[in-house]
């Protein structure tokens, strides 16, 4: 099933205009400073908030300037910001409240353990964790069987750890549905993103896949003091004296601190944030740094007041760095230069 | 305690017009209700203040006004003609209009304010698990506004049970008719009956203080209040 849309609306003093194509199975990050137009889109895109254009979803119109398909008629999943759970039903009562609308297009037994609330099912929903709530809510918007799935940031009020418990379960589900997720972390970016959109002032101003977003130095992500790169590599040897996972890029060899050897689906996708890379000219030879790796100059950007985020090609990937201005004038970075990047910090995932 | 034949009569028409009254001003709030407290709209303010006078206004005011428009020459007594009277005044039925107007604030406050309080996201999330508008009126709208609604119906009941002024403009005190509790504890006092007085005050007194006791024991429980 595949979404297209072209769509314009007022809300309050802000102005939205946005298209895009949305295509397979997958996360799509809606990405995008707060106010900058995310859960409105969201919101046009389910049919709770009016506005002009078109959306269609596969072979289905769910909005022409004739007509517009109510939000019932929508074969979507949603979750906002809040559990917004029913507050007169306990939680098996919100399941079926779904259940009882769509039909059951998802065995229920199955959602309930996938989101792990086997034990939470006669509660009354006041008494639940943020946590455990926003799991309820993740079960009741699979079990309106979607096509599409919209989560407006969903685990903003959640801690770390159930933060990532539900990003694991929300990137299960992508592989099954697609999914639009907004949110304004990185992290939670990072994490899920194949596709991101970026948003700002009402307008999706990029839409890519989001290594290549992340690296580019003319979009608003390798700006941010916490810009990150995305790479992929092959998992390779694990040393067992030093706890060391190899991971293969472009060649070269990353050593992860990792307790035990790391499996799991190739490629393996490695984040390294812009602030932990450093460069220099020759290869440190008694360095504590043990990734150490020759790169490319590919592009070098100022970026607020004596910094400077500069791009380096390893193989066919990219890298970020940001160093201060006086380094890059001094080191003589320009695009081209053969330089080495020393990684102080990889994570895996 | 012994009430009289014609005291129980007199309590049996109060509790009779007070449910009938209840009833239909539930049937006709409800709408009402959500209208004003989900739109905004120019003149809303002034409706409200209309809706709401019956609260302020002496209830002899009311009953003239009443007495008027449901005698011989007014819309009452227009509309009586189809059933075979001359007038509304003085009868059941027009005992219940009156009441209709005079205890609707008691019943649309509670109304309004529970809708009120129902967020909005709610209403959303339901639409996007598939229910329609109506659909979400009775599956989500209602059970949450349940508190509401029970304070409307006590209230609504107290309320027209409690009702003096209005009666008796337009009802009179007619045996089994129009005759309400209130107004036999008037003839009573006026005909120095004072031991029948204090039998029926006592009895209304005290039906007052058990719906008004239910009714805070119940939303304490509830731990959420809606009161006009």
């Amino acid at each position: 099933m595949s979404l297209a849309f072209s769509l314009s609306g007022q809300v309050g003093s802000c102005r939205l205009q946005a298209q895009a194509q949305l295509a397979a199975n997958g996360v799509t990050v809606l990405f995008g400073p707060s106010g900058s137009g995310k859960s409105t889109l969201l919101r046009m895109l389910a049919g709770l908030q009016d506005c002009d254009g078109e959306i269609r979803f596969g072979d289905q119109l769910w909005q022409t300037d004739d007509v517009t398909l109510p939000p019932w008629q929508r074969p979507l999943g949603m979750m906002f910001q809040e559990p917004t759970l029913f507050r007169h039903l306990s939680v098996r009562g919100n399941l079926d409240y779904v259940v009882k609308r769509r039909g059951a297009a998802w065995d229920l037994d199955s959602v309930v353990s996938q989101a792990r609330i086997e034990d939470l099912l006669g509660r009354s929903v006041e008494t639940l964790s943020g946590g455990e709530a926003q799991r309820v809510a993740l079960a009741r918007a699979l079990l309106a069987g979607p096509q599409l799935l919209l989560l407006d940031e969903p685990l903003s009020a959640l801690d770390h750890g159930h933060k990532q418990e539900l990003l694991k379960m929300i990137s299960d589900i992508a592989r099954k549905v697609p999914v639009i997720y907004v949110t304004h972390d990185l992290d939670e970016l990072l994490t899920l993103s194949r596709q991101v959109w970026l948003m700002e002032q009402g307008r999706i101003v990029a839409r890519g896949k989001a290594h290549e977003e992340l690296a580019r130095l003319d979009g608003p992500l390798a700006q941010r003091g916490d810009a990150t790169a995305l790479l992929y590599g092959e998992l390779g040897d694990y040393d067992n004296r030093d706890h060391l996972q190899a991971v293969t890029v472009a060649q070269q060899t990353f050593w992860l601190p990792a307790a035990q050897p790391v499996s799991g689906e190739e490629p393996v996708r490695l984040r390294i944030a812009a602030r932990d890379v450093s460069l220099c000219r020759q290869a440190p030879q008694d360095s504590s740094i043990l990734n150490i790796h020759p790169v490319q100059v590919a592009a070098l950007r100022e970026v607020g007041p004596g910094q400077a985020v500069v791009q380096l090609a390893l193989g066919d990937q990219r890298l970020l760095a940001r160093i201060s201005s006086r380094s890059a004038r001094e080191l003589e970075v320009f695009p081209g230069a053969r330089l080495y990047a020393q990684v102080k910090a990889v994570a895996l995932g | 305690m012994m009430l009289s034949d014609g005291d129980w009569l007199a309590l049996w028409v109060g509790v009779k017009l007070a449910v009938v009254t209840t009833l239909i001003l539930l049937v006709v709030c409800t709408p009402l209700a959500w209208w004003l407290a989900r739109r905004r709209l120019p003149g809303q303010a002034l409706l409200e203040a209309l809706l709401a006078l019956p609260l302020v206004l002496p209830p002899s005011v009311l009953g003239f006004y009443l007495l008027i428009g449901l005698g011989p020459s007014g819309p009452g007594g227009w509309l009586a003609q189809w059933g075979g009277a001359r007038s509304l005044a003085f009868s059941f039925t027009g005992l219940v209009i009156g009441s209709l107007v005079y205890s609707l604030p008691f019943v649309l406050q509670p109304l309004k304010n529970a809708f009120a309080a129902i967020e909005p996201r709610q209403l959303d999330m339901a639409a996007v698990s598939g229910a329609r508008p109506m659909d979400r009126f009775f599956s989500l709208v209602i059970p949450q506004a349940r508190h509401g609604y029970a304070s409307a119906v006590i209230l609504g009941i107290a309320h027209t049970l409690g009702e003096f002024g209005v009666v008796l403009m337009i009802g009179g005190s007619l045996a089994g008719e129009t005759r309400v509790a209130s107004v036999a504890l008037y003839e009573h006092v006026e005909a120095g009956d004072y031991a029948s007085a204090h039998r029926l005050a006592a009895v209304l007194l005290v039906a007052s203080v058990l719906m008004l006791w239910a009714l805070f024991r119940w939303q304490r429980k509830q731990n959420t209040g809606v009161m006009p």
